[in-house]
């Protein structure tokens, strides 16, 4: 029988290689790929946020469980070819027009690839347009927007007006995050809602992609 | 209600009493008695709360958000969404702020007269009266920069900055009360003596806000003010009166980005411009600055770890003034507590907040990944760490490790062939060395590490005595100068994030 769980166990802690030779061994031992990710990767990444959310684990832990998913889906990912496995939805995600910083941006990508969404990352400093584009050419059914500074939250009501301009606004969900924003920000600029933590964003595009 | 549509608050336990219009906003009349507005009175921290003794304060959506249940039961509002219709009496302690200056003593050319030299800091402001003669200070005067009451941290103000009317108040009011306290110092002048110098200095936002320059650009990517370069100035065209007003004042030149003309006052009274083997140095204050020369080659860095440290994102604290917990020792096992001014703890300040998780992590209740399983760490009376406190702190210690970590692998070197780190600014001053190498923020030996206290202000006086005011010092330092932006450096982001973690017991050699 397959070792599911120490393919889990690792990923959980952050154990990149042990993460790496449990995978290689459980789909030499007959698991199924899918179920790598949906019963070893997916509730792995998920213990890790529920830590976070609660402060329990911070942003290191975050990382080293993260990398070690990476490494883990590098070799699953081939393997998924020709199987009906599908990721649970595609989410855009980008800092802000003018803002540079990423980490909290990451760490929300890090948790929605950790939920099973395969995720589109424009980078940092991204103009409304690049995030209009981006929803023509890759059909996400979340664009996820991330600002930390009080300068830089005004690019997203600017965000939310230029996919309204595109007649794109109806195609998909958009959510926010960072640290100057509220609730009543995401509500004021017609956001479809907002997140304090990297774990609860990944929550909210699944529970956004349920109801689409 | 006094006069018809007006009220009158009682400030307890001063006994003072002012009117104002029933309906007004009460934070207008309050930053002026000493309650400070962290978020720039958007209702976002619990920086400004008050306690009502007496009367009725409606409680509004903020104060529900903010405040705990026991404590609206007590009385307390955040002052700065209230509106009273009604006569209040609320308790208000008087944060007297102990704010740095300077008294080093220095090599200097004895010339005529008599200067000012003006630290403007994003929080504290400095100002001192100097003999030119014998460079003795005559007189100093420190104050709160009143720019605070649209925020405590500069993106707050840049923020606000978009308001036309909030920039003119802001340079209007930092300038009314530096004019004020050079007022102030003029009455240690010998009678008909004049002032004929000035130097200023500042980060580049306070530099830009005081003389009138737009910030707008200092607001988002790529972050390039405009006017770097140093302006001289008339005291008159600056507000300056009486004996200061014939004085030639000279806002001293910018470095980059953020990193301003205090930071080059800094490198000129720490002589790290001479290039005697690599050092480096921080002006740890509202904001973090980062310095690091070798070889005549200078780099400079800015980062926002500043407002974790003053407080702003700790549950309970606060900046460095009466009944903050400035100091924590252990001892036989147990942590003991010194509190500024001695009485009722009420809050935690930066270097209470640094000896805090040294203790923390030597008795083995916070974890060097930063878990506190207890959930929270009683210091003294009811000031406790919780959970996210020590997150905050990982944040701002983090960020300036890894700022150290990067201009040093710039330069080629490592942080041990720094000969000597300059530890500036109201924050860094206070710091005690051991507990911020235990806890990591100083990745330096104790013998590396020198206290410079309020060095920009010293460089801005050493300024004074030089015959073209430094300019050709400073236009010297600046050539050699290249500002580093951190965030766009490679690895940047796994570098902080190693740096986020505590040393092991007995990482740090002492």
């Amino acid at each position: 029988m397959a070792d599911l769980e120490a393919v889990r166990k690792a990923v959980e802690f952050g154990k990149k290689n042990d993460a790496v030779a449990a995978t290689n061994k459980a789909l030499e031992e007959g698991a199924a790929p899918a179920d790598l990710v949906g019963k070893a990767l997916i509730p792995a990444m998920a213990a890790v946020g529920e830590k976070f959310q609660k402060g329990e684990a911070f942003v290191p832990e975050m990382l080293v469980a993260a990398k070690a998913m990476k490494s883990c889906m590098e070799i699953i990912r081939p393997k998924l070819v020709g199987t009906d496995y599908k990721p649970v939805g595609k989410v855009v995600i980008g800092t802000v027009r003018g803002d540079l910083h990423d980490i909290g941006k990451n760490l929300v990508k890090m948790m929605m690839e950790g939920a099973g969404f395969e995720v589109v990352d424009l980078g940092v400093n991204v103009e409304p347009a690049q995030f209009v584009e981006a929803v023509k050419q890759h059909s996400p059914e979340v664009i996820a927007m991330s600002a930390l500074l009080t300068t830089t939250m005004l690019a997203m009501p600017d965000t939310v007006k230029a996919l309204k301009d595109a007649g794109m606004r109806d195609k998909v969900k958009v959510i926010i995050g960072g640290a100057p924003i509220t609730e009543s920000f995401s509500k004021e600029i017609g956001a479809d809602g907002y997140r304090s933590d990297a774990f609860a964003a990944a929550t909210l595009a699944k529970e956004l992609v349920g109801t689409k | 209600m006094t006069n018809k549509g007006e009220v009158r608050i009682t400030l307890l336990p001063l006994g003072e009493s002012f009117t104002m219009p029933a309906g007004s906003p009460l934070a207008d009349h309050l930053f002026s008695r000493g309650i400070e507005f962290p978020c720039g009175g958007r209702g976002r921290c619990r920086g400004c709360r008050v306690r009502v003794i007496s009367g009725n304060l409606a409680e509004t959506q903020s104060d529900s958000l903010m405040l705990t249940q026991p404590e609206l039961a007590d009385g307390w509002r955040m002052s700065c969404q209230a509106r009273p219709v009604s006569d209040l009496s609320i308790e208000l302690r008087q944060w007297s702020a102990l704010i740095l200056a300077d008294d080093t003593p220095f090599k200097f050319e004895p010339r005529h007269g008599f200067g000012i030299a003006v630290d403007i800091g994003t929080t504290t402001m400095a100002v001192q009266l100097m003999d030119l003669s014998s460079a003795k200070v005559l007189g100093t005067e420190t104050a709160l920069n009143p720019q605070g009451v649209f925020g405590a941290d500069l993106m707050s103000r840049i923020a606000a900055a978009a308001d036309p009317g909030a920039v003119l108040k802001m340079r209007e009011s930092v300038r009314n009360e530096v004019a004020g306290m050079i007022a102030r110092l003029c009455r240690h002048l010998p009678p008909g003596e004049k002032i004929v110098r000035g130097a200023l200095v500042g980060n580049t936002a306070m530099h830009h806000l005081y003389l009138g320059f737009d910030v707008a650009p200092l607001a988002a990517y790529p972050f390039k003010a405009d006017h770097l370069e140093g302006v001289e100035l008339g005291g008159a065209e600056l507000g300056w009166t009486g004996p200061a007003s014939g004085a030639r004042a000279w806002f001293l030149p910018n470095l980059g980005g953020f990193v301003g003309s205090d930071i080059l006052a800094v490198i000129i009274a720490t002589r790290l411009y001479e290039g005697n083997g690599p050092a480096g140095g921080a002006d740890l204050g509202t904001n973090g600055e980062l310095i690091v020369a070798s070889g005549g080659k200078i780099l400079v860095a800015s980062t926002a770890a500043g407002p974790a440290f003053e407080g702003a994102r700790i549950s309970q604290g606060m900046r460095a003034a009466p009944g903050a917990i400035d100091r924590m020792t252990l001892d036989g096992g147990k942590v003991s507590a010194h509190v500024v001014g001695g009485g009722t703890p009420h809050g935690i300040c930066g270097s209470g907040l640094v000896d805090a998780i040294a203790c923390g992590l030597e008795l083995g209740i916070i974890d060097p990944s930063g878990r506190l399983p207890a959930g929270e760490m009683r210091l003294r009376g009811d000031v406790r760490l919780v959970q996210q406190d020590i997150r905050e702190v990982q944040l701002a210690k983090g960020a300036i490790a890894a700022g150290i970590s990067i201009l040093v692998r710039d330069m080629g070197l490592r942080e041990e062939d720094l000969g000597v780190f300059h530890l500036a600014g109201a924050f860094g001053n206070n710091l005690d060395i051991a507990n911020s190498q235990r806890i990591g923020l100083l990745p330096f030996a104790a013998g590396q590490i020198n206290s410079a206290g309020n060095a920009a202000l010293l460089g801005a006086k050493m300024t004074l005595f030089i015959p073209d005011g430094g300019k050709a010092l400073c236009g010297d330092i600046i050539s050699r100068v290249r500002h580093v932006s951190l965030e766009t450096s490679v690895d940047f982001q796994d570098l902080y994030a190693e740096k986020m973690t505590f040393p092991e017991k007995g990482g740090i050699e002492k």
